[in-house]
C-alpha cells in the first residue's frame, strides 16, 4: 500500500500541524497533548462542548472543531484513545463558569480516558458532564465496546449541542440536547474493503474482491455478517432497512439523512447511495428535510459507506441550520 | 503496630517499576497471544517516567505521591492500561490523602479503594479475566490480615492468591478489554495484567526477603 507518510510515529501531529495551517486565525495547537481549540475559546457564560478519540476518521475530531461545533477536541494514535492527560487538558483549555459537556463515542477506551480526565477535572472545580453516543445499529457487542457503537451520528450531535452551546444554553440543556439527537439517530454501515493504518501498513482483516461486510466498524470491527457484494440498490435497502426499523422511524417523521463515505469510495458512489435511500425514506413516508453526502467519521482508506437517519423536530431543525465554521470546506 | 513508611511505599513502587520495565517484552508476548501485544510495551513505557521521577516526586504524603503517579500514569501509559493503573493509584493516594506513614488496615483501605475504583472504570467484575481477578480476592485477603500486624506474612498471602489466579483464570474466555475480542481463543492463556499483578508481588518477596514457592509457570520462568 502506498501513503503519504513521512515518519508513521510523527503522522498524527503532522496532519494536525496541517489542519491547523490551513485555518489560520480559527484554531490552536497545543502539539503536547496533540489538542486543537478555538482560539475564541475558552468564552464567559458559554458551554464549552469537547470531544477526542483515535485518529484515522477524519473530519471526526478535531476536523470538527469551530464556533457552533466542538470547542476542542484532542487526538490519540490511529484507532486508539488519547491518554487521560490529553483529555483533561482538552477539558481544562476551554473550561468556563457554564461548564463543559464531553462528547464520548462508545468506545473502552475512550470512556475510561475521559471518565478519568472528568473525574480529575472534577476535582479541580470544572463543572464538566459527560455523554455517551451510541448510533450504531449493526451489533450490539463489538470489539473495543460493550454497547453500540457511536459511529457517524455523533456529527448530528456535536452539531446539534454546538448550535446550543452558541445559543448560550446551559450546561444541563446542551447535556438534553445531546440526549434527545442520540436518542433519535441511528448508522449502519457497509465496507467493500478493509482500512490499513499508517504504522500497520497492512490490511487489518481479509475480504474477497467479491465481499461485502455489512455493519461494519470504522476500527473494520466485524459486522452483521460477510456476503457477496450486490448491487448499490440493493445494499441500499440492506442499510435503510436496519436503520428504519431499528427506532422505529415512522411515516409522517421528518428526518435528516447522511450518507458518509468511510474515506475510499468516491463521492459519486455515495450519491448513487443516497439517490437510493431518499427514495426509500420518501416510500416509507418520511419527509427527508435535511441531508448530507460526504465524509464525515471514515475509517483511513476503507471503501465503504454509512447510512443514518436522525428523526427531527423544530428544535433540532434549527440547532442543524444554526451557523457554524469547521476545517472541512468546500469553498 | 505496625506501620508502613512513605519511604517504604517509594521503595516498593521502584521495585516494581524495575519488575515491569524487565518484563516489558515477556508481558507484551502474553498479550499478544489474545490480545493487542502492546500490554507490556505500555505499562514498561509509564514505569520507565514513573522509575526516573520518583527521587524528585513530592513527598509531603504518601497521599501526593500517588497521586503524582497517578498523573505519569494517565500521561505515558497508553492504551486501558493508562486509565486502569492511574485509577488504582489515584483513589489509593486519595485513601492515603495527608498520610506519611500507613497501618496495615490503612494499606488494606488503600488498596481495596483502587480495586473499587478500577471497578467502576472499566465494569470488569470477578471472573472476567481482567487483572481484577487477582486485585479483588488480595484486596480481600489483606483485610482479613491486617489486624494481625505481619507485614511479611500478609505479603506472602497475596502472593499466593495472585498466583493461583493465574492458574485459576487460565481456561475463562475474557469478557472486557482487547482480548474479549477473540473469545474463545482467550481460553487457555494467561491474562497478562494477572500475570503482571503476581510478578510484582513475588518480586517483592523476593526483595524483602520473603520465602515463595510459585506454583504458576509464568512466575517460575
Amino acid at each position: 500500500m502506498k501513503k503519504f507518510v513521512n515518519e508513521p510515529a510523527n503522522f498524527v501531529p503532522e496532519f494536525m500541524k496541517g489542519v491547523l495551517l490551513a485555518n489560520p486565525g480559527l484554531l490552536e495547537f497545543i502539539p503536547e497533548f496533540q489538542l486543537i481549540k478555538r482560539t475564541d475559546r475558552p468564552a464567559e457564560n458559554k458551554v464549552s462542548v469537547v470531544q477526542g478519540s483515535g485518529s484515522g476518521h477524519e473530519p471526526a475530531h478535531i476536523m470538527a472543531v469551530g464556533p457552533g461545533m466542538l470547542s476542542a477536541a484532542c487526538q490519540g494514535p490511529v484507532f486508539a484513545a488519547p491518554p487521560v492527560d490529553a483529555c483533561y487538558e482538552t477539558i481544562k483549555s476551554v473550561a468556563t463558569d457554564a461548564g463543559v459537556l464531553v462528547l464520548v463515542n462508545n468506545y473502552q477506551g475512550d470512556r475510561m480516558a475521559w471518565d478519568m480526565a472528568c473525574e480529575m477535572a472534577e476535582a479541580e472545580g470544572i463543572k464538566v458532564k459527560q455523554f455517551i453516543i451510541n448510533d450504531d445499529v449493526s451489533v450490539e457487542d463489538s470489539l473495543y465496546t460493550v454497547g453500540r457503537r457511536g459511529v457517524a451520528g455523533n456529527f448530528f450531535v456535536i452539531k446539534a449541542c454546538g448550535a446550543a452551546a452558541e445559543a448560550g444554553a446551559d450546561l444541563d440543556t446542551v447535556l438534553a440536547v445531546a440526549e434527545k439527537v442520540n436518542a433519535n439517530v441511528r448508522t449502519m454501515g457497509v465496507a467493500l474493503t478493509s482500512c490499513i493504518p499508517p504504522a500497520k501498513g497492512t490490511a487489518i482483516f481479509e475480504i474477497g474482491d467479491d465481499e461485502m461486510e455489512v455493519g461494519i466498524g470504522i476500527h473494520g470491527e466485524p459486522g452483521r455478517r460477510r456476503d457477496k457484494i450486490k448491487n448499490a440498490d440493493a445494499i441500499t435497502d440492506e442499510l435503510f432497512d436496519a436503520v428504519a426499523q431499528d427506532l422505529p422511524y415512522t411515516s409522517g417523521d421528518r428526518v435528516a439523512l447522511m450518507i458518509n463515505g468511510l474515506g475510499g469510495t468516491p463521492i459519486s458512489e455515495l450519491y448513487v447511495l443516497y439517490a437510493r435511500a431518499h427514495e426509500r425514506a420518501e416510500q416509507a413516508g418520511l419527509t427527508v428535510v435535511r441531508n448530507y453526502v460526504g465524509e464525515y467519521c471514515t475509517s483511513l482508506e476503507m471503501a465503504g459507506a454509512s447510512l443514518t437517519l436522525l428523526k427531527l423536530d423544530g428544535q433540532l431543525e434549527e440547532y442543524l441550520d444554526a451557523p457554524a465554521e469547521v476545517a472541512v470546506r468546500i469553498f | 503496630m505496625t506501620e508502613i513508611t512513605i519511604e517504604q511505599v517509594e521503595q516498593a513502587i521502584d521495585v516494581a517499576s524495575d519488575t515491569v520495565i524487565r518484563n516489558e517484552i515477556y508481558f507484551s508476548d502474553l498479550d499478544g497471544l489474545a490480545g493487542d501485544g502492546d500490554f507490556g510495551t505500555s505499562l514498561a513505557t509509564g514505569f520507565k517516567v514513573i522509575k526516573a521521577d520518583l527521587p524528585t516526586l513530592d513527598k509531603s504524603a504518601i497521599g501526593a505521591m500517588l497521586l503524582k503517579i497517578s498523573m505519569l500514569c494517565s500521561k505515558h501509559v497508553g492504551g486501558s492500561s493508562g486509565p486502569i493503573w492511574g485509577t488504582g493509584f489515584m483513589k489509593a493516594g486519595m485513601a492515603s490523602k495527608d498520610k506519611t506513614s500507613v497501618s496495615l488496615e490503612e494499606l488494606a483501605a488503600m488498596v481495596n479503594a483502587a480495586v473499587e475504583g478500577i471497578m467502576a472504570r472499566g465494569g470488569a467484575k470477578l471472573g472476567d479475566k481482567t487483572l481484577l481477578d487477582a486485585l479483588i480476592p488480595i484486596a480481600e485477603k489483606m483485610k482479613e490480615l491486617a489486624p494481625a500486624g505481619d507485614a511479611a506474612a500478609m505479603l506472602k498471602a497475596v502472593t499466593e492468591v495472585a498466583d493461583k489466579a493465574i492458574d485459576e483464570t487460565r481456561n475463562l474466555v475474557a469478557h472486557r478489554g482487547r482480548a474479549s475480542q477473540v473469545g474463545e481463543r482467550s481460553a487457555n492463556t494467561p491474562d497478562p495484567g494477572i500475570v503482571g499483578v503476581a510478578t510484582i508481588l513475588y518480586d517483592w518477596c523476593k526483595h524483602y526477603g520473603v520465602d515463595y514457592t510459585p506454583t504458576a509457570a509464568e512466575l517460575n520462568r
